[in-house]
């Protein structure tokens, strides 16, 4: 009986505990991943990034293997990284982050998870695009509103995104977001909200502000899940939304759409994709040899070509596609206060949620 | 042994005495601390109450609207599927039909599959370029091509979707009913009507109750169909729920829309406790015999049950067969609804089987999935056990304690746990989880416990407490009585639910994307990184393979368990034990077993921050 007993207590804890303590759930290689925090075998840097999707993750981590660094991409969206950031500042597990655009780095700055380094590349970059202290730019990407050029003229398309709802012909014709949990969205609403900054209206914009966004909603076609924009473009259901621009010419292809770009009098918002060293970090001096090396002329033109991506390092952008570089050149960027977008993104993203979303 | 046993004579026993401290333990350390944690952190900034939340909430139409939505849909969604999930699981294992086999196997497919690919996959049929559509306009030129949306393709998508519980844990209560019961009735001229509502179905009670309340908690939680076919009219909470987590600033709204689903559940299970209280759900009969198939006397309902048994047959199979052919072709032609037989080629899943990661994230995936499916059902086998014999306020306490899970969505409980673990904590000796990969397991146990507790719970208020009671006379010790009594007999039922949890953990991301191990990330992170963003051509078509690949491991999983669950079932089964029926499913499912919010699967959503896996 009293065997018996210890022997109960001893397989339920046994059966707990390996849940809870002992549990090593990955066969093979186990032996150094359940140590100490900070994880991974000594050499190993834990690069967090956004910028993984497409085969960007695996010629990463292969072009740095080759230059003599070890690296793991923990792959996750723009907020899901910004969180998990921010929630693991007290034991950081990575060393450094990169691909978060500066809105959302700024975030994460804001909680004090960012160590200041200022990378061997940084005079070869216009620094008004980052904070010049802890982050770093690395890829511009404009944030568009593009239509369908067979249906569409220079002239009769829309100029600006105000025309969507206040003229007649583009009313329904547009794509409208259901959610406003990507970066993207957030940029097209920083680039139409801080139009109509007013420091007595609410959360810093106007009515007159606030009156667009309403528009914007109530005259859009929603966005179908698991569906693109261009496949919508494609069957006729609508004609034009926002798009990045680094997916565009790769879209057209696949859908086989034409698509031109609005380029409006105030300019249009620039994402730019930034690299910072994580406060905490361990293997710091390694880390910032590995921003050093990726954020270097060679390696971002080598990024540029293969992604046909904008590098913001003056020295990569030989390498870049040309196409991209004279777009890039030709684009008038428009004037956002980030600081200020920073500050109020999340609130204004809380009431478009809850008032104006239909 | 059964009513209401005092707390005292609980203490009494050292079995008892030893589950308790060490569950006492598992959920102050892992349910409660963590999640008052997340919850104090949001809820009081700065140390002070505000009633922003709720003021923000209740004056928007919208919020207010989609938590109406969600809560329609979890009523009507208990009804439904209890119509449709007992149907089947009467034509499939009571009735004699014809084809009863196939049949089965195509209500079977739900096991497999689910998400946003189920939704498509309706989409791809009754949608306004759909198959169906189609021919119904060349019939009826004048009808809406865009018919097939809103409440009613909501609820008919999700109701199909969801059967599995009935067809697992339903069906196998079924084949526990006493035949020599059933025989008497007839002697005594009763119809097969009568028969079947005052014999049959009480017997499943409490498995209906408990499938009742997933049902509930699978409408209130609903995220992909109503964003694939609820159209302007029919949205639900959940995406709202999701986007407001994601965001520092709102996630006090985010944590009170939880709070108000969560409360709803437990609403749901004290009124469901109540009504399973006091029954009888065994066999009393001495010598017990097995169910035989039943034929429809009646030839006019006969042919109609016929009818609409092969009717459903053809719904259920229709859109795993064009998710299987679409996953062959490219992206643009998913996206357009154009497939020709030229353009199918093996290109998606040579793209997706060659990345340098390689087999690796699903071998990670596996080994968690399988560690903690294993030890929830383990470790909750004893706790089940003795909240279904001890019925008093400690055991519901516990038993409520345990249902936490289902309350808040799963990347507040990976917060949580990151919040509370990151610096050395006396609640597990000292130790700093994160960074570990422990850190990952203990956060998959805890989401799967609610559902592994309600339905081995109604399994055990199956079993005939004479057997045990005999068995105990004649001096067998606790532990004993456990093991050649009454394991076997819940075996069927708890084999089942390890593979359920199994699946459902196998392309979990919500959590994972906090708590993964960097060097050993989960499926869910790859096949996030393989679909996300803008959804794109190559994404669209990722998402395809992986649900195809998945069906595939699910499939093989359910097979495995259960042929061993079968065998094992047979060579244990004691003469006088009905409940011992093999686990009657050849597949898996993945739906429902989550609550509003929580537990997402990585392969269906792309620009929602937390996805979830539910039609």
């Amino acid at each position: 009986m009293r065997k018996l007993q210890s022997l109960v207590a001893a397989a339920v804890a046994a059966t707990l505990l390996a849940g809870c303590g002992g549990g090593n759930p990955s066969p093979g290689e186990s032996g150094a991943a359940s140590s100490a925090p900070g994880a991974g075998s000594a050499d190993t840097l834990v690069v967090y990034t956004n910028s993984n999707g497409e085969g960007r993750g695996d010629w990463v981590t292969k072009k740095a293997g080759e230059a003599g660094f070890n690296i793991e991409i923990v792959g996750a969206g723009g907020a899901d990284a910004t969180n998990k950031l921010i929630a693991e500042k007290n034991n950081p597990i990575a060393d450094v982050a990169f691909g978060l655009n500066n809105m959302y780095f700024s975030q994460v700055k804001a909680e004090d998870v960012l160590e200041p380094y200022k990378p061997a590349w940084a005079g070869d970059v216009d620094t008004s695009l980052a904070d010049g202290e802890t982050y770093w730019p690395l890829v511009k990407q404009a944030i568009l509103l593009g239509y369908n050029s067979d249906k569409f003229s220079k002239d009769t398309g829309p100029q600006d995104w105000t025309d969507l709802w206040t003229k007649d012909e583009f009313k329904a014709r547009y794509e409208r977001v259901t959610g406003l949990g990507t970066a993207t969205a957030q940029l097209v609403f920083a680039g139409i909200l801080t139009r109509y900054r007013d420091d007595s209206g609410d959360l810093g914009i106007s009515d007159e502000g606030w009156k667009q966004v309403e528009q914007y909603f109530q005259n859009g076609s929603p966005a179908v899940a698991k569906t693109d924009l261009f496949a919508r473009i494609a069957s006729g259901e609508v004609d034009m939304g926002q798009m990045p621009s680094s997916i565009i010419a790769e879209r057209e292809k696949s859908f086989k759409v034409n698509v031109d770009t609005a380029t409006p009098s105030v300019g249009v918002p620039l994402a730019v994709e930034q690299i910072a060293l994580v406060k905490g970090t361990k293997k710091k001096e390694q880390a910032q040899n590995f921003i050093d090396w990726f954020g270097s002329a060679e390696v971002q033109g080598e990024f540029a070509k293969q992604f046909n991506s904008m590098p913001v390092n003056k020295g990569a952008q030989a390498q870049a596609n040309p196409e991209v570089v004279d777009f890039f050149a030709d684009l008038k960027q428009q004037d956002i206060d980030w600081d200020f977008v920073q500050e109020n993104m999340g609130a204004w993203v809380e009431k478009i949620e809850l008032e104006y979303m239909t | 042994m059964s009513g209401s046993s005092p707390v005292r004579s609980m203490a009494r026993s050292p079995f008892v005495l030893v589950v308790g401290v060490v569950l006492t333990w598992f959920i102050a350390a892992f349910l409660v601390w963590p999640n008052i944690h997340v919850l104090m952190a949001t809820f009081f900034p700065d140390g002070s109450f505000s009633g922003r939340a709720a003021e923000k909430l209740f004056s928007s139409q919208r919020a207010m609207k989609a938590l109406g939505n969600s809560f329609l849909l979890a009523v009507a969604l208990s009804i439904t599927v209890n119509v449709v999930g007992i149907f089947i699981v009467l034509v499939t294992h009571y009735f004699r039909i014809r084809g009863s086999r196939i049949l089965f196997l195509g209500y079977a497919t739900t096991f497999i599959y689910g998400g946003i690919v189920l939704a498509a996959g309706y989409k791809f049929i009754y949608g306004d370029k759909g198959i169906v559509t189609s021919l119904l306009l060349q019939v009826f030129p004048g009808m809406d091509p865009a018919w097939f949306s809103g409440f009613f393709a909501v609820l008919l998508v999700m109701t199909f979707a969801t059967t599995t519980n009935h067809m697992l844990f339903v069906a196998n209560a079924l084949k526990g009913v006493d035949y020599q019961t059933i025989e008497a009735a007839k002697n005594l001229g009763a119809s097969t009507w009568t028969i079947l509502r005052r014999i049959v179905l009480p017997m499943l009670k409490p498995t209906l109750f408990a499938v009742t309340i997933l049902s509930f908690l699978t409408g209130l939680g609903a995220l992909s169909a109503p964003q694939v076919l609820g159209g302007r009219d029919f949205q639900t909470i959940t995406p709202m729920i999701l986007t407001f987590t994601n965001s520092p600033t709102s996630r006090d709204l985010a944590a009170l829309l939880a709070v108000i689903l969560g409360v709803a559940t437990m609403l749901m299970l004290a009124v469901m406790s109540r009504l399973e209280r006091g029954g009888t759900y065994f066999s009393v009969s001495k010598v017990s015999s097995e169910l035989q198939k039943q034929d429809i006397r009646n030839p006019v309902a006969n042919i109609a049950v016929h009818a609409v048994a092969y009717l459903l047959f053809a719904v259920y199979t229709l859109p795993v067969v064009l998710i299987v052919l679409y996953s062959f072709a490219d992206g643009a032609a998913i996206q357009t609804g154009q497939l020709t037989w030229g353009s199918l080629t093996l290109d998606n899943y040579v793209r997706v089987l060659t990345q340098p990661a390689g087999l690796r994230p699903f071998v990670v995936s596996v080994a968690y999935s399988a560690l903690a499916a294993l030890i929830a059902v383990g470790g909750l086998l004893f706790v089940a056990r003795l909240l279904q014999k001890y019925r008093n306020w400690v055991a519901s306490l516990f038993e409520y304690l345990l249902h936490i899970p289902w309350i808040l969505p799963s990347a507040l409980l990976a917060l949580g746990l990151i919040i509370s673990y990151d610096h050395p904590n006396p609640m597990v000796g000292g130790a700093v989880l994160t960074g570990t990969t422990v850190i990952l397991l203990i956060a998959f146990v805890t989401v799967k416990i609610p559902f592994t507790l309600r339905m081995l719970k109604a399994s055990f208020a199956a079993v005939n407490s004479s057997l045990e009671e005999a068995a105990a006379m004649m001096g067998a010790r606790t532990l004993y009585v456990f093991r050649r009594i009454l394991l076997p007999l819940v075996l069927p039922a708890a084999a089942a639910i390890t593979a359920l949890n199994f699946n459902s953990l196998l392309d979990d991301y919500d959590t994972a994307i906090f708590l993964a191990h960097p060097l050993f990330q989960p499926l869910g992170l790859v096949i996030k990184a393989n679909t996300d963003g803008a959804e794109g051509t190559d994404g669209v078509a990722n998402t395809f393979v992986y649900t195809v690949l998945l069906m595939v491991i699910t499939g093989v999983t359910m097979y495995l368990v259960y042929g061993r669950s079968r065998r094992s079932g047979n060579r244990k089964r004691l003469p006088a034990a009905p409940a011992a029926g093999g686990a009657s499913a050849a597949g898996v499912l993945a739906e429902s077993s989550a609550p509003a919010g929580s537990s997402g699967s990585a392969a269906e959503e792309g620009v929602l921050p937390g996805p979830a896996r539910r039609p």
